[in-house]
């Protein structure tokens, strides 16, 4: 039978392939060097030579003062007796998986009022042990990194790489990642907390020309096809710009966020983000400290967008942290404070003034009047079409409880009921 | 009679093959003898807290396929091992794992399960024995519920990884590097369930093995792999394919089983005319029912959904009326929640369940003990198939019974006249290629983001250097300075493969009764979705029903409520077909074949509400729903110049029916699935200009139907014919070219035709006789 092949459209573009002759023996390796000196001029650096391969480096020292010991009493783990090494990758891809190569890597070690700036740029896939290697050399094993979401990318990233070539990856004393710490400070005001934003807004940054972190990875497989060198300068910039930014914003923690004379001038949600960071580290006293800094913060007289649920939620973080730390009757006075203003707020202040009134107070009838007002409040919000489901809840086992022991309480010694 | 005695198995059989409806419909009754238990001590090198282990739980020696599965293993074969259900095969791989971990507890396993519930069950089992031997073993499973702070650890210091295909494509293989400490010391591969890789997902499978064994060997380690099968027709082919190595087969069961009575049923027409058979629930009811009163632990097989869920609530039903057991039996399939089918699994294993209704998705190796009797209602499409879910009763000792009730389609019906087909052929063979081009090649790309590739490297036995040039033209992969490929490109490459030609996303089933915390009860496949959960549908979860009250597409969310209404409802979908791409095409007698790429569109269009037991049509409604669109291949019958002759509305019925038969002998032929084949028919199809039938492989991206039925086409038209010749019916049925069609009841005869004149034989004649 006469059948006629047409075959995909893959196959015969294999096909086409094949009978062209294109093999991989037909395009030989080319030497390692000729990447690297042009690569090396176009960015300012020097080629460093390696039994592995070629690396280009490009070195730079700034000034950039800045008072670590201050760091110290923030809730951040970090050790200012430690080098602190900002490192900042720039990659061809989001994942941390292993298909994706950090071909820059970006080191700022502070040396007293010095930043020292390396940058290690890789000429080709072929280069990658060299450039670990190298790297390794950079990163003291006391050192402690301070990254920009480099828990979650750089680091497991660069450990990747060093698992990938069968190496163990550099040692180091600890991690700073400030992503988190940008988020729960600025994040409220900012929108979000990309570095561009957050080194625009806290830093004062400006960049001009800079090159889109979406378009670095085309843009180094780019120079790979072409091998046009001055492509890259603009990466080697940006992945600068990041660094300095990042050894910024530690001078910003250090100077502006860290000590308390700051507080006075400082934005009151950057402070209750400030006292989240010490309520979770498990530092009540001075979590409160910064509470009551921010309640008082010179920013309430100028008027603030949005303060009154800001305010309010400060209110109620005071007495969440007075009643952590065991100062009852304060917290119980904040609490009737926040409830008597009435508003969202009052449901939830509404329970944790019943709740003292029955458990230390033995008060059961004014604790049933708190019930009775948190309820108000509850189905107000209901009929809203905001209901408060936590209110809701809570309140459908305490309410019918309270009743029913004030019930029992009653013929037994009506005449001490609100004697506590 | 009581109506609820304990009874012994084989005489509650005995009673109801007695029953006179049901005597009449036996095609065949054998019984299987008891098998005695073949037995060979336990290794002396088995370390002894193992052998302790076994004592413990009353296994004095092993079963001779044990003993020699980890013989083969000790000398370092690969190895296979085809055993029936419940045949002790996990002892073949845990004993050899536990062995390794007693010599060395550095060495590590992996286990790879098709499914997810198979991954639990098997950890518990593993974890049972590791337990029983007093050796402190870190196993886990790694999979998509794997909450995050437990990944850490089974990365780091599993023992014994358990996962899925899927999820070592997509989760372990690219990212190697946190896995360095399994990759390392990798002693055993465990591929269970191998008989299920097979078509598209096979050949997936294939690769992904392959990148896996290529980044043990640049860890350093060299595991041995052990697969394990159910039997099917060349477990030794299929295993060396799927691991590209070869392998020891060990077929020689020696577990024990009791007397075994196999009995096929064939339910007698209601109108021989017209050929009107009635469905196999019917007797399967009736089959389960004396079974359940009789206190015998039993399992119902369903071939659809609504099947299993109709039985289900028969048998509640009728158990309810005899308070009987009714909240003893239960139902099981793919839309029920993992929790609850682990609660189903446990009950049937501790007895507390006595009856369950199942579709396929029991037939896999979850443990669920051993039962009394295995009804089948319907032939499940293949031999293997089929003894897989009569494999679901055997207990060691006592007899047990398998009943397969035949159900009135074609396929069913070939089988309940030709019983021997079942006994006496070999069961399908599996079959997967990992060299497909397109499978291959979406390999090369995750195995290069992996690991570079050498020069001269190959994948699967193909070398991968024309395809990864051709991958570098788009820009993919480069070739560096060092002459190896490099993955170039900022896409994940396993992401965009998914192994499962099914989709993965599914639609939720969501009781709002509980408002303001609804319940998720169930879910469904996409593709299933237009059909099943259709605004207004009546959705039927474990035989209750439920109204759709709403369904949101885009959030692929159904909302429904309780409800209690006498009708089901029945969706109608409208198919079209679109040629994209001819492979092959070449003359055949009157027309011409050929295979290719197409695009099938289906958009559900109405359904209808149907009374529950008298299935009378109550009332239809509009369905709004957007189109779904599979592309798949196809293999298609152009018919020539000579029927340019016959009329429009004679060629709509004889192509119809035409069409049912091949359909009908294809899945015959090719041993698949009756719903793995799609067929349209078309009068004039838009493209050929010229009447066509298509066959289409119902599943995104095909298995390789279309190309297997283009070179078996003459073997085809002739067995379309001769089944339509050879059935009883006057003018067609659902066992040949369909019902009867409004047209005069000529569509049989104008089918007939048809086919004669593709099989080459004179349609001249016949036609004058027509006319």
């Amino acid at each position: 039978m006469n059948t006629v092949a047409v075959g995909t459209l893959l196959g015969r573009r294999l096909d086409r392939l094949r009978s062209s002759g294109a093999s991989p023996a037909a395009s030989p390796p080319v030497g390692r060097d000729d990447h690297a000196a042009p690569l090396a001029l176009a960015i300012g650096g020097r080629v460093v030579r390696h039994e592995l391969g070629s690396v280009v480096v490009r070195e730079e020292v700034m000034e950039l003062p800045i008072e670590v010991d201050r760091l110290a009493s923030l809730p951040y783990p970090i050790d200012p007796a430690a080098p602190l090494v900002c490192i900042d990758l720039e990659t061809t891809g989001l994942a941390t998986a292993a298909g994706t190569l950090p071909f820059l890597v970006g080191v700022g070690v502070w040396q007293h009022d010095r930043l020292r700036l390396d940058q290690l740029l890789l000429p080709d896939h072929s280069d990658e042990r060299a450039l670990l290697e190298i790297l390794r050399t950079l990163l003291p094993a006391d050192g402690w990194l301070v990254t920009y979401n480099g828990k979650c990318f750089d680091w497991p990233l660069l450990t990747a790489r060093y698992r990938l070539h069968r190496r163990d990856p550099p040692v180091h004393a600890g991690h700073l990642d400030l992503l988190p710490v940008a988020r729960q400070l600025w994040k409220h005001r900012l929108g979000g907390a990309r570095l561009a934003i957050v080194e625009q807004a806290i830093c004062g940054v400006e960049r001009t020309d800079d090159l889109p972190g979406h378009l670095i990875p085309e843009r180094y497989f780019g120079y790979l096809r072409s091998r046009r060198a001055g492509m890259l300068a603009p990466v080697v910039e940006h992945n600068r710009q990041d660094i300095v930014s990042l050894a910024r914003l530690l001078a910003v923690l250090a100077e502006q966020v860290a000590p308390p004379h700051s507080w006075a001038a400082a934005h009151p949600g950057d402070l209750f983000g400030l006292a989240r960071g010490y309520a979770r580290r498990r530092r009540p006293a001075e979590a409160l400290a910064v509470i009551e800094a921010a309640l008082a913060a010179d920013a309430w007289s100028r008027g603030l967008e949005g303060g009154a649920g800001l305010h309010r939620e400060l209110s109620a973080e005071r007495a969440r942290l007075l009643g952590r730390l065991g100062r009852r009757s304060e917290a119980f006075t904040a609490w009737l404070d926040i409830a008597a203003r009435g508003g969202p707020g009052a449901g939830i202040a509404w329970l944790h003034v019943a709740r003292y009134r029955e458990h230390v107070e033995r008060d059961i009838g004014g604790a049933l009047t708190a019930c009775q007002q948190a309820l108000t409040v509850a189905d107000r919000a209901r009929a809203w079409g905001e209901p408060l489901y936590a209110v809701e809840s809570d309140l459908q086992r305490r309410l019918p409880r309270l009743r029913r022991r004030a019930f029992r309480r009653r013929p037994l010694n009506p005449g001490v009921r609100r004697a506590a | 009679m009581r109506l609820y005695q304990p009874a012994e198995t084989i005489e509650t059989l005995e009673r109801f093959l007695a029953q006179p409806e049901v005597r009449e419909a036996i095609v065949e009754h054998r019984v299987l003898p008891e098998r005695p238990a073949q037995t060979a001590p336990c290794p002396a090198w088995l370390d002894k807290r193992l052998v302790r282990a076994l004592h413990s739980r009353g296994i004095e020696k092993l079963y001779t396929h044990q003993a020699e599965a980890l013989e083969a293993l000790r000398a370092g074969n690969d190895i296979v091992v085809v055993t029936p259900t419940a045949s002790g095969k996990s002892l073949c791989y845990d004993l050899p794992v536990l062995q390794a971990v007693a010599e060395d507890p550095a060495a590590r396993a992996l286990y790879l399960f098709p499914t997810k519930a198979l991954s639990q069950d098997q950890l518990a089992s593993f974890r049972e024995l590791a337990a029983a031997a007093e050796m402190d073993v870190t196993a886990g499973v790694y999979d998509g519920d794997t909450p995050g702070a437990i990944r850490t650890n089974i990365r780091s210091a599993g023992q014994v990884v358990v996962t899925n295909p899927d999820m070592l494509h997509s989760a372990i293989l690219p990212h190697h590097t946190k896995w360095f400490q399994l990759f390392e010391q990798l002693r055993y591969i465990v591929v269970d369930e191998a008989h299920t890789y097979r078509g598209i997902f096979g050949s997936h499978v294939a690769n992904v093995l392959r990148r896996l064994l290529r980044l043990c060997e640049h860890y350093g380690s060299k595991p041995q792999i052990v697969c394990c099968s159910a039997t099917i027709g060349n477990p030794q082919a299929l295993a060396e394919t799927l691991i590209g190595r070869p392998v020891r087969v060990i077929d020689r069961n020696g577990a024990p089983a009791g007397e075994k009575h196999i009995v096929v049923l064939n339910p007698p027409p209601i109108d021989l005319r017209l050929g009107i058979r009635p469905g196999p629930l019917g007797l399967a009811h009736r089959a389960a029912m004396s079974f359940l009163r009789a206190g015998r632990q039993t399992i119902v097989f369903g071939k659809s959904r609504v099947g299993v869920e109709l039985l289900l609530t028969g048998l509640r039903e009728a158990l309810r009326e005899g308070f009987g057991p009714k909240n003893r039996v239960r139902g099981y399939r793919g839309g029920y929640l993992p929790t609850e089918r682990r609660a189903i699994e446990a009950g049937l294993r501790s007895g507390d369940v006595l009856g369950v209704v199942s579709t396929n998705a029991l037939e896999l190796g979850i443990d669920i003990g051993r039962l009394d009797a295995a009804i089948l209602a319907g032939y499940p499409g293949t031999i293997a198939a089929t003894w897989q879910q009569m494999g679901r009763s055997g207990r060691r000792r006592e007899a047990s019974v398998a009943i397969l009730v035949a159900g009135a389609g074609a396929v069913d019906q070939f089988v309940a006249t030709h019983p021997e087909y079942l006994f006496d052929s070999s069961p399908e063979e599996a079959r997967l290629d990992p060299t497909n081009l397109h499978v291959l090649l979406a390999h090369v790309r995750a195995a290069a983001f992996e690991l570079p590739f050498e020069s001269g490297d190959s994948l699967s036995g193909v070398p991968t250097d024309d395809l990864l040039h051709f991958l570098a033209e788009e820009g993919h992969v480069r070739l560096a300075d060092d002459g190896r490929w490099y993955w170039a490109s900022e896409n994940f490459p396993a992401s965009e493969v998914s192994l499962r030609v099914g989709a993965p996303e599914n639609v939720v089933i969501i009781d709002t009764t509980g408002a303001p915390r609804p319940r998720v009860i169930g879910e469904v496949d996409i593709f299933a979705a237009p059909t099943l959960v259709y605004e207004n549908a009546i959705y039927l979860h474990e035989s209750r029903q439920y109204h759709v009250d709403r369904l949101d597409w885009g959030e692929r969310k159904a909302y429904v409520t309780p409800v209690d209404v006498d009708y089901y409802t029945q969706a109608l979908l409208a198919v079209t077909l679109k040629p994209l791409e001819t492979f092959a095409a070449a003359p055949a007698a009157a027309g011409e074949r050929a295979h290719g790429e197409v695009m099938v569109s289906s958009i559900a269009t109405i359904y209808k509400k149907l009374r529950l037991e008298t299935h009378e049509n109550l009332g239809w409604g509009k369905i709004h729903l957007p189109e779904l669109e599979l592309h798949t291949t196809a293999y298609w019958v152009g018919l020539g110049a000579e029927f340019d002759s016959w009329r429009r509305d004679e060629l709509d019925v004889a192509l119809s029916g035409a069409g049912r038969a091949l359909q009908t002998v294809a899945s015959v032929l090719l041993m698949s699935d009756p719903h793995d084949l799609g067929m349209v028919a078309q009068v004039r199809s838009p493209h050929a200009e010229k009447p066509v039938v298509y066959l289409y492989d119902s599943v995104p991206g095909g298995v390789g139907l279309a190309a297997r039925l283009f070179e078996r086409h003459a073997e085809l038209v002739a067995g379309a014919l001769g089944l339509v010749e050879a059935c009883r019916c006057e003018e067609g049925c659902p066992a040949c070219v369909g019902p009867r069609l409004e047209a005069g009841g000529l569509g049989k005869r104008h089918a007939r035709r048809l086919l004669t004149l593709l099989a080459g034989g004179a349609g001249k004649s016949d036609l004058a006789q027509v006319a």
